[in-house]
């Protein structure tokens, strides 16, 4: 199948082809793949398209996945609406 | 292998300065950064750029600092935009300050002005500005993307033979004869005819290693974003009362830094208050921010300096040492005019730009602290 046609991430719309090329350029950990790609930084947070690139990446450079530098997780774990945090007693 | 010059840290200044010494010719130049480019600061920061500061050397550096985010934003193809910073003020003594920074700012040619709340409504389409008894307004301040910022100008360096090593740790700086001459790092020795510290916090342990001291402190700081949307307004606006801020970024998400008491050098920890204090602030301005999505919350440091302004250029004792750090939030939209006046001092010998000349680690040994009262957020 065309890796162009291929989403690995839905929220920022970032196909195979995207990762491969971005591997190509030398984007061999998935902390400046994020960045360069935006993958991981739409509302699903990283957990549809960090595991897909993670072993995408493995195949590519043979690294170990410690060498791959999974990105810190942040909360909240899913996008909570800013109404949630508007009362309550939580000064 | 011998190296031109090393420098520790692949943040933005680290990564810009090595572009300007490249621009100035020199070639053999080896970057080490601990943990991934951008990890420090830049990567976590507010992505606000402004001139609109209350001190002489950081108005002439930010001015200077503008005019080269314009020419490396075309050059290296990331966004710079100029869409201006929005200061709400809701107090009457507030505004009896601004009215002092804003001539301040004209004696150096930043044009800010007081502006009416109907203007804020202009500038900053659906803002309620109840409450507000007026606003300020910087209209050649911007915003740029710190990732594309970063990037595009390493992949530059490194096509144009830049080594950039990580992860590695730098564990000591080898000095003899009061000459700098290598870095130890935990692989190898790498030998150097300068070396410069752009580390962030780091540099504070890195250079005790050889002897100097650096006095700067690592403050948490706590930042939100949003859901992207469409463009709903240009500048970033700052709530002086609160001293929190927000700004759509380039992507299209709302990020909100929101001041919360911290202690230095403490582990940042993510504290639901702060998702509170930030909603609660920006939703009095905005109705319709109560029903954006908050996708991540994150938290960073400013490195702080006694007098909250950066160290920049060499150490009086020791021949081949310069420093870039100690930036006190401001590190990212300064780096264009650093990296230039600390290249410009490796190879010339002076930063070109005097004022950062006031800006040496021995001002501190030497009792010339500089003041600044408006930090930011």
């Amino acid at each position: 199948m065309d890796p162009r046609k291929i989403i690995i991430c839905r929220c920022e719309e970032v196909t195979l082809a995207d990762v491969l090329e971005a591997i190509e350029k030398g984007y061999t950990d998935l902390e400046s793949l994020k960045r360069y790609l935006r993958i991981g930084m739409g509302p699903c947070q990283g957990t549809h398209c960090i595991p897909i690139v993670l072993r995408i990446l493995r195949r590519a450079t043979g690294k170990n996945p410690e060498e791959l530098m999974l990105p810190t997780s942040r909360p909240p774990l899913h996008p909570v609406q800013a109404k949630y945090f508007m009362g309550g007693d939580k000064d | 292998m011998r190296y031109d010059v090393v420098v520790i840290g692949a943040g933005i200044n680290g990564v810009y300065t090595t572009l300007e010494l490249l621009d100035r010719g020199i070639k053999k130049i080896a970057i080490i950064e601990e943990n991934y480019p951008g990890s420090g600061g830049t990567f976590r920061c507010a992505t606000g750029i402004r001139a609109s500061f209350t001190s002489r050397e950081h108005v002439v550096l930010m001015k200077r600092s503008i005019e080269k985010w314009k020419e490396l934003s075309k050059r290296f193809s990331f966004p710079f935009i100029q869409g201006g910073y929005v200061w709400l003020l809701s107090r009457e003594e507030h505004l009896r300050n601004f009215k002092e920074y804003v001539r301040f700012h004209h004696s150096l040619g930043v044009p800010t002005r007081i502006v009416e709340p109907d203007k804020i409504k202009e500038l900053v389409p659906t803002i309620k500005t109840d409450g507000l008894v007026a606003g300020v307004h910087d209209p050649i301040a911007g915003k740029s993307n710190p990732f594309t910022a970063l990037l595009n100008v390493l992949e530059y360096l490194k096509k144009s033979g830049v080594e950039v090593r990580y992860p590695e740790k730098a564990e000591k700086i080898i000095v003899e004869n009061r000459e700098a001459k290598s870095v130890l790092t935990e692989k190898e020795r790498i030998d150097a005819e300068t070396i410069l510290v752009a580390a962030g916090y780091g540099s504070r342990g890195i250079l005790s290693t050889c002897g100097v001291d650096a006095p700067i402190n690592n403050l948490p700081k706590h930042a939100m974003i949003t859901e992207k949307y469409r463009e709903v307004f240009k500048p970033l606006l700052v709530d002086w009362e609160t001293a929190s801020y927000m700004v759509q970024t380039v992507s299209g998400g709302f990020l909100i830094g929101a001041e919360l008491e911290e202690e230095y050098n403490k582990p940042p920890m993510n504290r639901i208050e702060f998702l509170y204090t930030a909603v609660r602030i920006w939703s009095k301005y905005f109705d319709w921010f109560p029903s954006t999505h908050i996708i991540r919350y994150w938290t960073g440091y400013y490195v702080m300096t006694p007098d909250h302004h950066p160290i920049l250029g060499p150490v009086k004792d020791v021949e081949g040492l310069y420093v870039s750090t100690g930036f006190s939030g401001h590190g990212f939209m300064i780096a264009p005019a650093a990296s230039e006046a600390i290249a410009e001092w490796i190879v010339r010998g002076k930063p070109g730009i005097r004022e950062a000349e006031n800006l040496t680690i021995d001002r501190f040994k030497e009792g010339k602290l500089i003041h600044e009262i408006a930090v930011f957020g």
